[in-house]
């Protein structure tokens, strides 16, 4: 079998993706969602910001964490600033307050598997 | 207008996709490996695998110590028996541990005896030493570089620069950082850092090692033809390195179009594979280490496998002051992640 030739290619911001890990943190302690209502949560953020058309942007949960309501998103690259700005003003829940921490944001889902930023030496 | 056009755009990013073989004069990576010197993940899939080898699991599970000191004064690293001691008997690689390059001073010492410092705009000043200001930082500087080589200074001790240098580090501005440090060298002095840096209460740290398997995993076909892949008949290098971040995020593979909660799906064309092996790294990884891996995966393919593949992938640290090589990392201009699978390199800057 002949050896694989070289190539070389660069390309210019070729996601048509871009992915977020977020986390949800509330003032108050013991409140719990699931997957499905965390989803509806982030529909309704887009809502209260952009609307309809914001509210029919599709994201993906591609991830989700129940006991620390943390995720990872998936966004079409044309809606990240929507999403994120939607994320970043959404305060209350059920008249709870709460707030997003955007723990990372990357074009590519394999820097997002991995946050040096967490690294705990024992 | 303009406002709706800025409201759809995303940060741009390059994604550079290199396709070779091992034995070729061009291909580049040992030289991808060798020059990326803060890594602080490192991984591997293997397709068709349940259990690893016994060479694999021995290098994994012995990939060597790393250490953390507290408050190590930066005099320390410029001194004449530091350099000798260490920087010139092999590869010695230092990080500032905690610090966010987008916000604190940050430092790096690279195994080629290069000491650089991201520090803002006041640190710097008060320094009173010679740098440039950092590529990322704007119209208006708010982080500036230094760039200080130890093997340089280390010619002539008495130099007006070292002596600057010196005054700067113990006098003028001292500074005192948490760092993570790792040492490549053939000697047997293995109780040499503990020792040095026991005034800094120093700790060996053994590298997290996470080991899975993975049962009917669904992966793309792969073709080693082309990068851009084929309709039908192969993915593409972007589709492929989608999907890797979706095993190691453990993301579901095989959702519906109409699923409300997620859409993500394998790229097509794909396949079923029984069981996949993976095993992931933490810590702060020397290349050495890496580049010794890498061969080892490589010999994978010696006697006949199922596997079509295998990736080997590395992750940055998000706040070094350096990519690869000496070229300046910015934090919010994307990391530096690396993946590699035989025949397919593919890496991102």
């Amino acid at each position: 079998m002949p050896a694989t030739a070289y190539e070389r290619v660069v390309y210019k911001s070729p996601s048509e993706y871009h992915y977020m890990k977020v986390c949800l943190e509330f003032q108050e302690h013991g409140v719990g969602l699931n997957v499905a209502q965390f989803k509806q949560l982030l529909v309704s953020a887009l809502r209260d910001l952009f609307g309809e058309v914001g509210a029919a942007l599709p994201v993906d949960v591609l991830t989700y964490d129940e006991k620390t309501l943390s995720a990872i998103l998936r966004i079409c690259s044309s809606g990240l600033v929507k999403l994120w700005s939607s994320l970043t003003l959404f305060g209350a829940y059920k008249s709870k307050k709460c707030a997003f921490r955007v723990i990372q944001v990357s074009p590519f889902l394999l820097a997002l598997s991995g946050n040096s930023r967490e690294q705990v030496l024992d | 207008m303009a406002t709706l056009r800025r409201l759809q755009e995303a940060p741009r990013h390059l994604l550079v996709c290199e396709k070779s073989n091992f034995g070729h004069d061009k291909s580049r990576h040992k030289h991808l490996v060798e020059t990326h010197y803060h890594n602080y993940r490192v991984s591997f899939l293997i397709p068709e695998c349940g259990l690893l080898s016994k060479e694999l699991k021995s290098l994994v599970m012995d990939i060597g110590p790393y250490y953390s000191v507290k408050n190590l004064p930066l005099h320390e690293l410029i001194t004449h028996e530091f350099i000798n001691t260490f920087v010139k008997k092999g590869s010695f690689s230092a990080l500032t541990y905690n610090t966010s390059i987008d916000e604190d001073n940050t430092v790096a010492l690279l195994p080629n005896g290069k000491l650089i410092l991201s520090l803002d705009k006041d640190t710097y000043e008060e320094t009173g030493l010679q740098g440039r200001p950092s590529r990322y930082s704007g119209r208006k500087s708010m982080k500036f570089v230094i760039s200080i080589d130890l093997m340089d200074l280390s010619l002539n001790l008495d130099s007006k620069k070292y002596r600057r240098i010196s005054w700067s580090f113990k006098e003028k501005k001292p500074l005192k950082f948490d760092f993570l440090l790792a040492w490549h060298h053939t000697g047997t002095e293995e109780s040499t850092m503990m020792s040095y840096f026991s005034k800094y209460q120093i700790q060996e740290h053994q590298p997290k090692v996470a080991l899975s398997t993975v049962r009917e995993l669904q992966c793309p076909v792969l073709r080693s033809s082309g990068l851009a892949g084929e309709p039908e008949e192969a993915c593409s290098a972007l589709e492929f390195f989608d999907w890797l971040g979706a095993v190691f995020c453990s993301a579901d593979l095989n959702n519906e179009p109409y699923n409300f909660i997620s859409t993500y799906c394998c790229p097509q064309p794909s396949a079923m594979v029984a069981q996949a092996f993976l095993c992931t790294i933490t810590g702060f990884i020397l290349p050495e280490k890496i580049h010794v891996l890498l061969e080892q995966l490589c010999h994978y393919f010696d006697e006949p496998k199922l596997a079509p593949w295998v990736t080997l992938t590395v992750q940055g640290f998000a706040d070094s002051p350096v990519a690869w090589r000496e070229k300046e990392h910015g934090f919010h201009k994307g990391e530096a992640t690396s993946v590699r699978t035989g025949p397919t390199t593919v890496h991102h800057q």
